[in-house]
């Protein structure tokens, strides 16, 4: 089977202090001129709530709607390069990355910290949530099913959907039901399906791993990465950018529970 | 003329002074006259207007003052450029992308590269002269990368614009420093910065700034290019007892925005500058803003010895969508209702090609070549009528074509006399414009005091933390550019070549009836200008961000143009 998982990019540079004497709210100099509170002072459930729609208004752009990454860094796993104590995301969100594409977030400081509660939330996302499935029978179910002929669990399985090594850390268990029932329902950009109509010879479906005018790369059923030039494609199809089957009708409701239990447990190195 | 050997049998009859000095001259002459290049001297004002008459050089960004960025070498043609190969890579090594348009003059050429460095190469190799670099404070407020798209260039000196709002001069021959003139305060407001290149006219250096997503006040200055002393600024935001005073609600008027980070056109015959200007601000949110928000999104026509307006025309009165008019105004002169008309030709951000008579402003005629929605036709005077329901909304209105980066951007556009049209690298995207409300970051940031007369926050919305997002970043099916060639006339397309995505390059047209241009992929291509036919192509596998040039070198023509960090030059033996 073949989830629909974004593998969000963490934005790697270090934080380099502004220098000079400029608009304190851009630079950090107010940060640094003040001292933070060491744990979040605005983190009932209402702001919480308020958090998250500053993060579709701010965030969701850059780190997606549920924080799952794409030109932002994937928001749910918990791990901030940056540090992931109150203080340090407060600093993140306030200040930015300089150097990298995040900015400073300029909204009030309580708006920050409402921030911070919110993408920790997100952070904790798939770790916090119980599934009610049978975790044991899901992974019986994932054998059955041939997961692992697109999906990869540690050192076992293949490349050709996302890798699911830490997934249950990474994704929660709504997202994961409708990956798994829904697979178009989203699909990141490094895993979209095209099927290339050739001009002669049989045609070809695979994940575009990258496209010019001139040629398109994809990784094929079995795997393999290959590359095609366009003056031999008639046309390129992406009507299904999804090269997953529903298993909405080959999985009873148990065994859909099981099975993202099963999912839900994978969390990876500790 | 004397010849090199006769020179030198003259400088041996010399004394030892003499002949050291002789000698010394003599390399300087070679050194600053490479690549075989006929030996032509500083850059006057009369070369710059002459501009067309020197195809082997490029002297200024659009390569002539009436910004066809077209070129009238011809060795490269639809014959011969199956033969096209690389000649030379020059290596920025910089984290950020090159948006330069190189200048080239007497064989050398003269680049800036990220942030804010001039390179001088041997045009013909690639191979480096000397090299200056101006250093910006860590942090500047450059909206979108910290680029430089170019020079300048007069006499002997080179002009570039900086990230913190100063303008340099430097000596085209050594890389020295001459002046340095502070714009303004680059930290003012929500930030200020001067990415574009200068535009000399006569002695005067016009220089535009950025900044419109931070709340400034815009202006175009010029400059003595002598001496660096600010001789005029047009505020692009009328002001108290100027003309067109009052088309902002309240105080709007004071953090505005309405930039000129682009380069202008300048007409010779009527001695007008033409420049272009950027959106009113806050871009998505108009609550604090109603009216037209003059000059936002504008073309000004300008006397370039006074600074003082001649005329003007608004493509996108009370602008919502962040749709600059900051592209390159086209000079020519075209045949419009059975009359020769001394036109202004204009792909705009908002979607719409429109022809202006240049004399007088005066709307000729519009059409669209992207898809857009939000216009229903223009009146008389060139006003278009605008179809209710396109505005950014709080959840985001997802039906609204043009998207934010528009159907042209800042890249150039190019006119061939040859084929008589006009040639762009369109955009045809689609976007949420978003409308959002935080405070305002030139007058209520928490942590900075109001300055008097300060603004309050009205619930001003900042487009930098976004309000206008990708609706599937990336994906193909939602996107993709083409470059089109349009009868400047009538605006109708006569040809289209799609490619994968929206591009943030340029096109340039040649004598050998090509365009050349480079995608976001980094193929760099060569269609015929005639058919729209792809003839020829290179996989640079670095985004193309600016616009190609073409020159000689060693009385051979060569195409020059930037893919990400590199700058490739082709020719064709």
């Amino acid at each position: 089977m073949w989830l629909r998982v974004s593998l969000g990019i963490l934005i790697p540079a270090a934080f380099v202090c502004a220098q000079g004497v400029q608009n304190p709210a851009l630079t950090g100099e107010a940060v640094r001129s003040k001292v933070i509170a060491e744990t979040n002072p605005f983190n009932t459930e209402a702001d919480n709530q308020q958090g998250a729609a500053l993060f579709q208004l701010h965030c969701s752009y850059c780190h997606g709607s549920h924080g799952e990454g794409g030109r932002g860094a994937d928001l749910t796993a918990g791990v901030y390069k940056q540090g992931g104590k109150d203080p340090e995301l407060f600093r993140t969100i306030r200040v930015g990355i300089p150097g990298t594409e995040m900015p400073a977030v300029r909204v009030s400081d309580d708006e920050v910290w409402k921030l911070v509660g919110w993408v920790k939330r997100l952070g904790s996302t798939g770790l916090s949530e119980k599934a009610t499935g049978d975790a044991v029978a899901g992974k019986g179910i994932y054998a059955k099913s041939g997961c692992a002929g697109c999906h990869r669990v540690g050192t076992e399985g293949s490349d050709l959907g996302p890798d699911l090594t830490d997934i249950g850390r990474r994704r929660g268990l709504a997202f994961l039901t409708e990956s798994i029932v829904k697979p178009e329902a989203f699909v990141p950009n490094s895993y979209r399906a095209v099927q290339l109509e050739m001009k002669s010879g049989p045609n070809v479906s695979g994940i575009r791993l990258n496209e010019d005018d001139l040629s398109v790369q994809v990784r094929d059923v079995t795997g393999n990465p290959r590359s095609y030039m366009k003056d031999n494609i008639k046309e390129v199809h992406r009507d299904k950018p999804s090269l997953m089957p529903s298993y909405q009708n080959r999985l009873s409701p148990k065994e859909l529970g099981d099975l993202v239990a099963y999912l839900n447990s994978l969390k990876g190195a500790q | 003329m004397k010849t090199v050997g006769s020179v030198m049998g003259s400088v041996m009859k010399m004394n030892k002074w003499s002949v050291r000095l002789g000698a010394v001259v003599f390399a300087m002459a070679l050194a600053f006259t490479l690549s075989g290049q006929s030996p032509q001297g500083p850059v006057t004002s009369e070369r710059l207007i002459k501009a067309a008459d020197e195809p082997g050089n490029w002297l200024m960004y659009s390569h002539t003052y009436n910004s066809w960025r077209y070129s009238s070498l011809d060795q490269i043609n639809p014959q011969t450029v199956k033969n096209l190969h690389v000649k030379w890579i020059f290596q920025g090594r910089h984290v950020e992308k090159f948006e330069t348009t190189p200048l080239v003059a007497n064989g050398i050429m003269y680049l800036t590269r990220p942030e804010n460095a001039i390179y001088a190469l041997d045009a013909a190799t690639g191979r480096q002269l000397w090299s200056y670099e101006y250093r910006n404070p860590a942090r500047t407020y450059n909206c979108c990368g910290k680029v430089n798209r170019g020079l300048a260039m007069l006499g002997n000196t080179l002009f570039m614009n900086t990230l913190d709002m100063h303008v340099v001069a430097v000596d085209a021959r050594s890389g020295h420093e001459i002046w340095k003139t502070e714009m303004g305060d680059y930290t003012a407001a929500g930030g200020y910065a001067a990415p574009g290149a200068p535009l000399v006219v006569g002695d005067k250096l016009i220089v535009g700034m950025a900044g419109g997503e931070h709340g400034v006040n815009g202006f175009l200055d010029a400059y003595d290019t002598k001496t660096g002393k600010r001789l005029w600024r047009f505020n692009t935001i009328p002001q108290p007892g100027e003309a067109n005073f009052g088309t902002w609600a309240g105080d709007s008027w004071k953090t505005g925005g309405v930039t000129t980070w682009n380069n202008g056109s300048y007409d010779p015959e009527t001695n007008t500058l033409f420049w272009g200007t950027s959106n009113p601000w806050p871009d998505y949110n108009d609550d604090t803003r109603l009216g037209d928000n003059l000059y936002a999104c504008s073309v000004l026509a300008l006397d370039p010895d006074t600074g003082k307006l001649k005329w003007f025309y608004q493509f996108t009165p009370h602008d919502l969508h962040d749709w600059d008019s900051t592209q390159i105004p086209i000079l020519l002169d075209t045949e419009f209702r059975g009359k020769m008309t001394k036109t202004l030709a204009w792909a705009n951000r908002n979607g719409f090609y429109y022809l202006l008579d240049r004399t007088t402003g005066k709307f000729l005629t519009a059409k669209a070549f992207v898809k857009q929605t939000w216009n229903n036709g223009f009146d008389d005077n060139g006003r278009p009528e605008v179809i209710p329901g396109n505005e950014p909304t709080p959840e985001g209105n997802d039906h609204t074509w043009p998207g934010v980066d528009g159907g042209a951007n800042w890249m150039s556009h190019s006119y061939s006399p040859l084929t008589k049209w006009l040639y762009v690298f369109a955009r045809e995207e689609h976007r949420i414009f978003s409308k959002n409300a935080v405070p305002h970051p030139t007058t209520d940031e928490p942590d900075r005091p109001l300055a008097p007369g300060a603004l309050p926050n009205a619930g001003a919305y900042d487009p930098a933390l976004g309000g206008a997002k990708t609706a599937q970043v990336g994906a193909p099916e939602e996107s993709w550019g083409k470059v089109i060639a349009i009868d400047p006339s009538s605006g109708n397309i006569k040809w289209e070549h799609k490619v994968l995505t929206p591009p943030w390059g340029g096109v340039m047209a040649t004598g050998g009836n090509l365009v050349f241009g480079g995608t976001l992929e980094g193929v760099i291509f060569g269609l015929n200008a005639t058919t729209g036919e792809r003839l020829w192509t290179f996989s640079a596998n670095g985004p193309v961000f600016a616009s190609p040039i073409s020159f000689l070198a060693n009385g051979k023509q060569m195409v020059s143009i930037p893919a990400g960090d590199l700058i490739v030059t082709f020719g064709l033996d």
